[in-house]
């Protein structure tokens, strides 16, 4: 018994090493296998994800919702008011000033960058070549104290104040698992890192439920719903509303 | 068969116990979330080796520095990330690719401006997304690279000028080319194992033709030299397949450094700066052909002083007459060079000047102390003041509260300032103590008096900061014997005696006055060797700056369990020790087994374990020797043990023990920070925020447990509370989760307005003032749920917070507060701050999975407050009494809106209904009284309702460390019982008009609101 144990535990060893010659394709097509399967993830049409902040002891509900049309919107439901962090049409994006609780559209430039990521749902890496981004595996890297497969994803240049710059980011896959558990970009010279942990699995797909997000604020996502059924005119901006 | 079965086991047996040591953690693995904290200062910055602007976006600018990395600026000059944090910090050129600036940038490494205290680079590399990602390139060896041309037409034709070692002969220096972007590189211009490229220059406008200067150089611990017969002039017009020599005019005989310019306008003008055995001949030359004739100019201070350190020339891009010239002030000619000005006042000794793009009005100057900027070509000039380059040759601590750093800086004079400040570390903060290039700087235990010094003991200040009073202490020489004292001079403070002080030349000097009478309390403790002793270094131009003095005293540590005993370590090898205040010494250099002769003692640590324990740290650098070398003796020197590995990857100068746990050290090197858990078996570099910077210098402060760095770039870097590392063990490493003894968590009542500084200023981070849960996890958390609370020791719920989950070390913060109640809904936000939680103890309980951890922490008030225990009880209960108010008004109004979505809803669907109608009005009409129905949140606002009231009645209290007045007392009585006149009326409503609603309800069939109860509303 014991032998075939050692057996086993020599023949993981041996395995284990060819894994250190990775590529970037093989790394994303164990990813998407991982975490449900790359058909299941080409068939997702929308997903909504409800999720709070934790804000001075408030726990603060946010909802996001993305379509494979590109359409998204993140709102946060307080106290009887919609709060709209960012929405986005497919033409304009959007968020509530909270100063006077109104729609305002942001700069044409989010716009613009925005309307390159639209066919980036359910996540930028499917399809990649088809939307002309360039992947490439840099190698292995500790993150979060434990080694990962850093891959590099370059996708449409964007625009940062005026000033096309190159859009870069870097995910880092736990070579364990092969599921990302960090991404790092850079915008205008500010550098953002978001990690992710706590995957669950939701009708066969993986989700992290449990992120940070720009750059640091704790995520925590209480569930994720599949498919929903969506009011279209939710991602639309609303027309200004009685200001009394 | 048995046989076979004893095998196993055996093998088992080895496997698993090879598996024990795989978790003896390095690195990240092992500190997880512990991160190292910068202070800064940025105040008078630090030395600025090279800028790079970009050739189409004038908002783009790089800097590569002397000891602290690469930084970018995204807008023009304002502020500046740092973008090298990974590699070698020290810089010689940084360059973009003129075919792809936005992307590609190349980075040499090891400044160029040779003095004594330069740091060293390690190779090439490359960056292909804008400096956030970098490549080695190669050149492990070349210690400091100069130039990197890249042909605009062809990016993968690249030419390096490689300066190479200054300590030591090296082969691998001069100009190297590759053809195929990087991957292989051919030497194509070489002369000697003691000249490296001081210059290597492309003709914009013809990529085949190139300049590049030779430089004959080398430094010892006791000497320069500039010059020799192999420095020269080259220009090739064949891509660098051959060379030839252009010094047509110049005079004869031996040349020191020279600096070229092309002036991009017209490339056949060139300017050269010369070092030559003619004084006469020296400074600026220029050529109207390209290199085949030069005509001399000027030799003019500004255009000879000092060439190892000032040879930068740029031209105006767009005036090939305006000339700027590096140097002491810095010099700017608006007549082709025949005429020079001093720039504008700045820092002194500037190293390179680069103009704008787009207007040369605006220029950029990079000097000892910072990056300036100007606006009117040179003559004002404006400082960023947003880079922490600060060079640091020695730190110290005291115990204030919060304590405070003191240390001198290479060309910037003596500080000290705080370790925490409200609003974060900025540069008001800062103190200036000492004046000149600042050394060691220490403050008396119990007087306000701060010693400091400048180079080499030129003074030794005390300072009495309570009436400002500067008296110059340096020991006077008896006799007029010589001293030496060494540029960077030891001075140390006892433990046992507050007025006592040391100071060594050759000599140990005593004081029990504070510097007011000195006694020698050694012979000379140096070799003495004269032919260290040179007094005339510097090469074809004499550099005496007292930078080269050597076989001095370098280090001197009274052993802090035993006055008598003193450790003194000297710049050329000895260590010396005595057991009797200094009447005799014995010379235990002998026992060094291993460390080569003569090897600078940089640092003696005298333990706090042992009365004959002590730490040496030894660098050789200064002989071309790279290696680390430390010893630990536990027996005055008798013998010495290695306690360095391979791990360490730089040469040490600083060893710092923790005084608790004798097996964990931390080590200062030129590529950063090193730290051990077991006596020096195994070293980790810790790189979580701490970038590969040369630490000079490490203190620790023992009641916060904090390691404080002096750093020779990257200022004054902090580990706070270090104890969790003391607790690490194997048997720790083999649990899957280990919570370790949380630092006591005070909740400080401290907190002001905060600061001064504007958004283009550094501000130093302060350390973390709430509590810190820390645990140990064996692997990272990715898959599940994981999940932390804390729980008061009953089990109920406090707060939620967010579990770190990386492998190693994880540390969450939690700021006190519980929960805050929950508030009506509104036109507006209404925001609670949450109350601090009562000082006492409380579990943290982690779910990882389907496992639980718990671990209890207690809480404390802060010892300093004026508040009674009963004030804080008073406060307490004031706040639930209110805060179950709020509750309670939440639930109201959540109900009269329930009950008016649905009497609207009818109203839409059948028309005007009166008792619909009836419901609406009257439940809008309370509901105005209750809550903010209209406005916004800023000028627009509504006056306040009760629920505004109650909000800002609870945050006045909730965020107040004082019990509450009467009146506010009051008030809760007042808002509750407005709130009571509320739920009356609602019931009123809910007898008579809810009622008829309901019934109308009832009869057309209609669903009744579903109201959720009181309890199930509070947790929605």
């Amino acid at each position: 018994m014991k032998t075939i144990k050692l057996l086993v535990a020599l023949f993981v060893v041996a395995i284990a090493i060819p894994a250190q010659a990775q590529n970037a394709d093989e790394v994303l097509a164990s990813y998407f296998e991982n975490t449900g399967g790359m058909d299941n993830w080409k068939n997702l049409q929308a997903t909504k994800m409800s999720a709070s902040i934790n804000q001075g002891g408030m726990e603060i509900p946010v909802t996001m919702i993305n379509t494979k049309e590109g359409k998204s919107i993140v709102f946060a439901d307080f106290q009887g008011q919609k709060i709209v962090i960012m929405a986005f049409d497919g033409e304009n994006v959007w968020s509530t000033n909270q100063m006077t609780m109104q729609a305002e559209k942001l700069p044409q430039e989010s716009a613009d960058n925005a309307k390159l990521q639209a066919n980036d749902f359910p996540d930028p890496f499917l399809g990649y070549k088809e939307k002309g981004y360039t992947v490439e595996y840099v190698g292995t890297e500790t993150k979060d104290g434990t080694e990962t497969h850093k891959i590099k994803l370059v996708q449409e240049p964007i625009k940062v104040n005026g000033v096309e710059e190159q859009a870069i980011t870097y995910y880092y896959f736990e070579t364990e698992n092969n599921v990302p558990i960090m991404t790092e970009s850079s915008a205008g010279g500010q550098t953002m890192t978001n990690t992710m942990s706590d995957y669950e699995e939701v009708d066969g797909l993986y989700f992290p439920f449990s992120m940070t997000v720009q750059g640091g604020i704790p995520l925590t996502i209480k569930s994720v719903e599949l498919n929903p059924e969506i009011d279209a005119t939710i991602f639309e901006m609303p027309a200004a509303a009685d200001k009394n | 068969m048995k046989k076979t079965i004893l095998a196993v086991l055996a093998l088992c047996a080895v496997t698993s116990s090879s598996f024990a040591q795989d978790i003896v953690l390095k690195g990240k693995e092992l500190f997880g979330d512990m991160k190292a904290r910068h202070i800064g200062p940025a105040l008078m910055s630090g030395r600025i080796i090279d800028i790079e602007n970009h050739p189409t976006n004038a908002r783009i600018l790089y800097i590569g520095t002397a000891g602290g990395g690469i930084w970018k600026s995204n807008n023009g000059g304002a502020t500046f990330t740092p973008i090298f944090d990974e590699h070698a910090q020290s810089i010689g050129v940084v360059a973009l690719d003129p075919s792809d600036p936005d992307n590609t940038v190349w980075a040499g490494t090891g400044e160029i401006w040779t003095r004594n205290s330069v740091s060293v680079g390690d190779g090439l590399y490359k960056s292909t997304d804008a400096g956030t990602t970098w490549k080695k390139m190669g050149f492990d060896n070349s210690e400091r690279i100069a130039s990197i041309e890249i042909n605009p037409k062809n990016p993968e034709e690249i030419y390096v000028g490689v300066m190479g070692a200054l300590w030591n002969d090296s082969e691998e220096r001069g100009v190297y080319k590759t053809t195929d972007g990087g991957i292989t590189w051919n030497k194509i211009l070489y002369v000697g194992p003691s000249t490296g490229a001081a210059d290597v220059l492309m003709d914009p406008n013809d990529p085949t033709i190139l300049y590049a200067s030779m430089w004959e150089f080398r430094r010892t611990g006791w000497g320069f030299n500039s010059g020799g017969e192999t420095s020269a002039l080259y220009k090739s017009i064949d891509s660098g397949a051959t060379w030839n020599k252009i010094q047509t005019g110049f005079p004869a005989g031996k040349l020191g450094r020279i600096g070229i310019a092309i002036a991009p306008s017209d490339t056949n003008i060139l300017y050269a700066v010369l070092e030559t055995e003619d004084p006469e001949k020296n400074g600026l030359w220029k050529s109207t052909n390209a290199g085949q004739s030069w005509e001399h100019l000027n030799n003019d201070f500004g255009l000879t002083v000092r060439p190892f350190y000032f040879s930068r020339i740029t031209i105006d891009p767009k005036d090939p007459d305006v000339i700027v010239k590096g140097g002491l002030t810095g010099s700017i000619s608006r007549d082709g060079g025949k005429t020079f000005q001093n720039m504008g006042n700045q820092h002194s000794d500037i190293h390179d000047v680069v103009f704008d793009i787009h207007n040369s009005d605006i220029l950029y100057s990079a000097t000892d102390g910072g990056l300036y900027r100007s606006w009117n070509g040179g003559v004002t000039l404006e400082m960023t003041e947003d880079l922490p380059l600060s060079q640091f040759y020695h730190i110290s601590v005291d115990d204030a509260e919060p304590y405070n750093v003191y240390g001198g800086l290479q060309d910037n004079g003596s500080w000290y300032g705080p370790s925490s400040s409200p609003g974060g570390v900025e540069a008001r903060d800062w103190n200036r103590v000492g004046g000149g290039d600042g050394f060691r700087v220490l403050k008396h235990k119990t007087k306000p008096i701060i010693y400091s010094e400048p180079q080499g003991a030129a003074a030794v200040w005390r300072y009495n900061t309570e009436i400002d009073k500067v008296t110059d202490i340096k020991p006077v020489p008896e006799n007029d014997e010589e001293l030496r004292f060494n540029w960077n001079t030891p001075l140390a403070l006892s433990e046992f005696k507050e007025d006592r002080i040391y100071i060594g030349s050759q000599y140990v000097h005593k004081s029990e006055d504070m510097g007011k009478n000195w006694v020698k309390i050694s012979p000379d403790l140096t070799t003495n060797d004269p032919a260290k002793q040179d007094k005339e270094s510097g090469g074809l131009s004499k550099d005496k700056s007292g930078a080269e003095t050597h076989t001095t005293i370098f280090t001197i540590a009274e052993s802090p369990v035993d006055q008598n005993v003193i450790w003194v370590g000297t710049d050329d090898g000895n260590i010396q020790v005595t057991k009797n205040g200094g009447k005799s010494w014995d010379n235990v250099t002998a026992n060094l087994v291993g460390i080569p002769k003569n090897t600078w003692v940089y640092h003696i640590e005298a333990s706090v374990h042992g009365k004959g324990t002590a730490y040496a740290v030894f660098d050789g650098h200064t002989s071309g020797d790279m290696q680390p070398y430390a010893m630990k003796t536990t027996d005055y020197g008798k013998t010495w043990t290695n306690i360095i590995t391979d791990d360490v990857k730089a040469f040490a100068r600083n060893i710092q023990e923790d005084y608790k746990n004798e097996n964990l050290l931390f080590l200062g090197t030129e590529f950063g920070l090193y730290i051990t858990i077991d006596g020096g078996k195994n070293w980790s570099h810790f790189t979580n925020e701490m970038p590969p910077v040369a630490v000079h210098f490490i203190d620790m402060q023992k009641k916060t447990n904090d390691i404080v760095m002096g750093t020779h770039g990257r200022g004054v870097i902090i580990l706070d509370d270090i104890s969790n590392l003391r607790e690490i063990s194997d048997d720790i490493l083999q649990k899957d989760v280990h919570f370790f003894s949380s630092k006591e968590a005070v909740m400080k009542e401290s907190g002001g307005f905060g600061g001064t500084s504007t958004e283009t200023q550094f501000v130093g981070r302060n350390p973390s003032s709430v509590a810190q849960i820390t645990y140990y996890l064996k692997k990272r958390h990715t898959f599940g749920k994981m999940k932390m609370e804390i729980q008061d020791m009953e089990g109920n719920l406090v707060a939620k917070l967010t579990p770190g989950k990386s492998k190693g070390i994880n540390i969450v913060n939690w700021n006190y507060q519980g929960k805050a109640p929950k508030v009506a809904g509104g036109k507006t936000i209404s925001f609670p701050f949450a109350p601090r939680a009562k000082a006492g103890m409380y579990k943290v309980v982690m779910t990882k999975g389907k496992k639980t951890y718990e671990h209890t922490f207690e809480i404390k008030n802060d010892p300093k407050s004026t508040t009674t225990d009963t004030e804080r009880a008073q406060q307490r209960e004031a706040l639930s009494n209110l805060s179950e108010g709020m509750e309670n008004l939440a639930y109201l109004v959540y109900n009269i809106e329930e009950y008016k979505k649905v009497a609207q809803n009818v109203l839409k669907q059948n028309g005007a209904v009166k008792q619909a109608q009836d419901v609406a009005n009257k439940l809008e009409s309370l509901r105005a009284e209750l809550v903010v129905t209209t406005g916004d949140m800023y000028v627009q606002e509504a006056e306040d309702e009760l629920r505004e009231k109650m909000t800002n009645l609870f945050n006045d209290m909730s965020t107040s460390y004082d019990a509450p007045s009467k009146a506010q007392l009051k008030n809760i009585t007042t808002y509750k019982s407005q709130l009571k006149e509320g739920q009356d009326t609602f019931e009123k409503l809910q007898q008579k008009e809810i009622a008829k609603f309901l019934k109308y309800l009832t009869k057309n069939e209609m669903t009744p609101p579903t109201l959720l109860s009181k309890e199930d509303y509070l947790k929605s």
